[in-house]
C-alpha cells in the first residue's frame, strides 16, 4: 500500500560507486531544468532516510561498496535500486580490475539496469519510469 | 562556560578528473579548521594495470573512462604518446579536429564547477542557469563526436569521424549564444555579492607555495604563475591557433573561478578559430599499427582541471609494458591540506571545490560533536552553509 | 639543445623539451633541490617494475617553467630492498606520489612519516602484502 506513493513523487538518493563522472553527470544533467524529472515528481533525496531509490554509478569500487551497503542498510523500505550505466551493471571497461567488484548486484540487490556509457540522462529517466511500473505492477 | 570541542568532520566527495575520490577528515576548534587530511581509495579502479593486459587500442578507451568530464584529454594524452612510439603522424585537419572537442570539454567542464560552487553556496538559480546553458555544449559535443559525454573520437593516425560543413555551420552558430551565455556568467561571478563574500581570501595560496606544493592548471595560474601545456609544450593544433594564458594574481578561490570563467571564453575563441582554419585533406586515417616500437614517452597536455601526464612505456609487442597516469587533481587536491587551515568549517567545501575536483552535490558529512556525544549527518550543501545567517 | 646542465648533472635532450639523467639513489635528494632552483615543480613520480633486472625504476619528472622542458631523473632501487630517499621534505608536493607509489609498488620512501597501506588499494589485498603494480602480484 505504502508502495503507490513512490509512484507519484519518488526521491533519488545517487551514490557514486567508484565511477569515471560520465554517469554522474548525466545523472545530474537528468535532474536540471532541459530534461524536466519534476514532472515524474522525481527529486533528489536530502539523505538516505528519505530515499526511495538509490541511483549507483561505477564499477563498485571494494571501499566504496562498503559505504554503498552501509547506505542501502539505513534506506527505510520500500526501497529500490537502479544500477546506472555499464559499470554497474556488469563492470564495463573495469570488469574484473582489483580493486573493484564490477557489478551493483554483487552488492545490494538491483531492481533495475540502465546500460549505456553513459546512458543518455532520457534513458535514465526512462529507467526511473520503468521502475515505478514495475512498482506499480506489484514487481 | 562554553568550551570547544574538537570536531572531526570526513568529508566525502566523489571525484572527477582523477583515478581517486577523496575523503577530508577535518579536525576543528569550534569553527576553526586545525587539520586536514586526505584519505582516498574510493574511486580507484586499478586503470594502470588494466592498461599493461590489454592492447594498445584497447588503452584508447581505458584512458577516457579515467574521467568522464575531460575524457577527450586522458585520450589525447595517451594517443600521442602512443603515436609518437608507433612512429605515426596524425594528418593536420585531425589535429584540428582533436583541438575542437578538447576545447569543447574544457567549456562544458569550467562551466559545470561554476555551476557547483555557486550550487554550494546557495545561489540554487545560478546552478540552474549554468546547467541549462551548458546543455549546449554537451549537443555540440554529440554533434561532433556523436556522445555527449565520452567523446571516443581519437584513433592512432586520426580521428574516427570528420567534421562536415552542416556541423562546422551549427557549431559556429550555437558558439555565438554560449559565448554571450558566459559572458553574462562571468559578469555575475565578478559583480555579484554572495559569491564575493563566500569566495574572496579565501583559500589563498601564495606563488611560492603554489609551486612548492605541485598545483596545476587554473589552480597555479590563479597564483600567478602562466603555466599551460597548450603554450608551453604544444601538441595537437595549439601551435598553429592564437591565444591567451589567463592568469590572476589574487590566488584565491574567486581568483580560481575567474580563470575558468576567462578560459571558457578563450575556449570558445580556439574553437571558432579551429573551425574557420580547418585544413583540407584527411582525418580519417584508412590504416593504423597494431604494435609499438620499444621505447618510452612523456606525454603532456592542459585538461580542464590543469597538467595530465602520461609516462608509456614499450617493449615492442601489443600490449604496453607500462602506462603511468597522474592526473591533475591528484595534485590539487592531495597536496593542499594547508589551504584550509585557519579557516571556519563552512569554508572547507567552497575551497575544495574551487580546486575542481568535481563532486557529488549529495554528498554526505558526519560532524562528531565530542563533547556533547553528538553524530550529526550534513550534506556538504549544509556544511558549506553553517554559520550562514 | 642536445645537453642541458643543472650544477654538475648533464641531462641529455630525449625529445622536443624532454631531458633525461640517469642519477645514483644517494645523489637524488642533490639533483632535487638543484632543479627545484631552476623555478620548476614535481609532476609526478612513475614507478616502472623491472623483474628481469631485480629492480624498480623511478622516473621523477619535473616540469621547469624557466627552461620549458621537461627534466626526468631515473633512478633505480632493488625489488628486494626499494628503498630510497623521500623529497618531501624538499618538495611538499611529492607526497602523493610517493604516498602512490609506496601502496602499488612497495617502494618505501625512507622519511616520509605519512607513508601506508590502504591510500589507493583495497583491504583485501593490503591484508595480503600484495602491491598490484608488481608484475608478479598476480592481480
Amino acid at each position: 500500500m505504502g508502495v503507490s506513493i513512490i509512484r507519484y513523487s519518488p526521491w533519488i538518493m545517487h551514490f557514486n560507486a567508484g565511477a569515471c563522472n560520465g554517469c554522474d553527470i548525466e545523472v545530474l544533467a537528468a535532474l536540471t531544468p532541459f530534461f524536466d524529472p519534476e514532472r515524474l515528481g522525481v527529486k533528489l533525496a536530502p539523505n538516505p532516510r528519505h530515499a526511495d531509490i538509490i541511483i549507483v554509478t561505477g564499477a563498485l569500487n571494494k571501499k566504496a561498496a562498503e559505504r554503498l551497503r552501509r547506505l542501502y542498510e539505513q534506506t527505510p523500505s520500500p526501497k529500490y535500486v537502479i544500477a546506472c550505466g555499464a559499470c554497474a551493471t556488469s563492470g564495463g571497461v573495469f570488469t574484473d580490475s582489483y580493486p573493484v567488484f564490477s557489478r551493483a548486484d554483487r552488492v545490494v540487490p538491483v531492481n533495475v539496469y540502465v546500460p549505456g556509457c553513459p546512458p543518455r540522462p532520457e534513458a535514465i529517466l526512462y529507467g526511473i519510469k520503468k521502475l515505478l511500473d514495475k512498482v506499480a505492477e506489484g514487481g | 562556560m562554553f568550551k570547544m570541542a574538537v570536531v572531526e568532520i570526513p568529508i566525502g566527495p566523489q571525484h572527477p578528473a582523477l583515478h581517486e575520490p577523496i575523503m577530508l577528515r577535518v579536525k576543528a576548534e569550534g569553527e576553526e579548521v586545525v587539520e586536514v587530511s586526505v584519505n582516498t581509495g574510493y574511486n580507484h579502479r586499478g586503470v594502470e594495470k588494466l592498461m599493461e593486459k590489454n592492447s594498445w587500442i584497447r588503452g584508447m578507451y581505458l584512458a577516457g573512462r579515467v574521467c568522464g568530464i575531460c575524457n577527450a584529454v586522458h585520450t589525447q594524452t595517451y594517443v600521442q604518446g602512443v603515436e609518437k612510439l608507433m612512429g605515426v603522424e596524425p594528418p593536420p585537419r585531425a589535429n584540428y579536429i582533436r583541438t575542437v572537442v578538447m576545447e569543447l570539454e574544457r567549456i562544458h567542464s569550467h562551466m559545470l564547477i561554476s555551476a557547483v560552487v555557486a550550487e554550494i553556496v546557495g545561489f540554487d538559480t545560478l546552478f540552474m542557469l549554468i546547467m541549462r546553458d551548458r546543455e549546449r555544449v554537451m549537443y555540440l559535443k554529440d554533434l561532433v563526436t556523436g556522445s555527449r559525454v565520452h567523446a571516443d573520437i581519437h584513433i592512432v593516425g586520426g580521428v574516427k569521424r570528420d567534421i562536415d560543413e552542416i556541423r562546422r555551420g551549427k557549431i559556429l552558430d550555437e558558439l555565438k549564444v554560449i559565448e554571450e551565455r558566459l559572458k553574462y556568467y562571468r559578469r555575475v561571478f565578478e559583480e555579484d555579492y554572495t559569491l564575493a563574500k563566500r569566495l574572496t581570501e579565501v583559500g589563498r595560496i601564495k606563488k611560492a607555495d603554489a609551486l612548492s606544493h605541485c598545483v596545476v592548471g587554473p589552480t597555479l595560474r590563479a597564483s600567478g604563475v602562466g603555466s599551460d601545456v597548450r603554450f608551453d609544450d604544444p601538441y595537437a593544433a595549439y601551435s598553429e591557433i592564437p591565444f591567451n594564458v589567463v592568469v590572476r594574481d589574487e590566488g584565491d578561490s574567486w581568483a580560481r573561478m575567474m580563470v575558468r570563467l576567462e578560459e571558457a571564453l578563450v575556449s570558445v575563441d580556439i574553437v571558432r578559430y579551429a573551425l574557420e582554419h580547418l585544413p583540407q585533406g584527411p582525418a580519417v586515417p584508412k590504416a593504423f599499427p597494431r604494435a609499438a616500437k620499444v621505447g618510452e614517452v612523456i606525454s603532456r597536455v592542459e585538461a580542464p582541471r590543469g597538467e595530465l601526464i602520461y609516462h608509456i612505456v614499450s617493449t615492442g609487442g601489443g600490449n604496453p609494458y607500462r602506462v603511468k597516469i597522474r592526473t591533475p587533481s591528484f595534485l590539487n587536491v592531495v597536496n593542499t591540506e594547508f589551504t584550509y587551515l585557519g579557516h571556519r568549517l563552512a569554508d572547507v567545501p567552497v575551497i575544495f571545490a574551487s580546486y575542481d575536483p568535481c563532486i557529488s552535490c549529495t554528498e554526505r558529512v558526519l560532524v562528531i560533536d565530542e563533547r556533547r556525544g553528538l553524530r550529526r549527518y550534513l550534506s556538504l550543501r549544509e556544511l558549506a552553509r553553517w554559520g550562514a545567517t | 639543445m642536445a645537453e642541458l646542465s643543472v650544477g654538475s648533472y648533464s641531462f641529455r635532450e630525449a625529445g622536443p623539451r624532454r631531458y633525461v639523467a640517469p642519477v645514483d639513489l644517494e645523489r637524488l635528494r642533490e639533483v632535487v633541490e638543484l632543479l627545484v632552483r631552476e623555478d620548476s615543480y614535481l609532476s609526478m613520480i612513475s614507478a616502472v617494475d623491472l623483474p628481469k633486472e631485480g629492480a624498480i625504476e623511478l622516473n621523477y619528472v619535473f616540469w621547469s617553467i624557466k627552461h620549458r622542458a621537461a627534466f626526468i631523473v631515473k633512478t633505480r632501487v632493488s625489488r628486494e630492498r626499494p628503498v630510497v630517499p623521500t623529497i618531501v621534505d624538499i618538495v611538499p608536493g611529492a607526497l602523493g606520489g610517493e604516498l602512490e607509489t609506496y601502496d602499488l609498488f612497495g617502494v618505501v620512501f625512507e622519511g616520509n612519516a605519512r607513508l601506508r597501506r590502504g591510500f589507493l588499494v583495497p583491504e583485501d589485498l593490503t591484508s595480503k602484502g600484495v602491491y598490484p603494480m608488481r608484475k608478479d602480484a598476480g592481480v
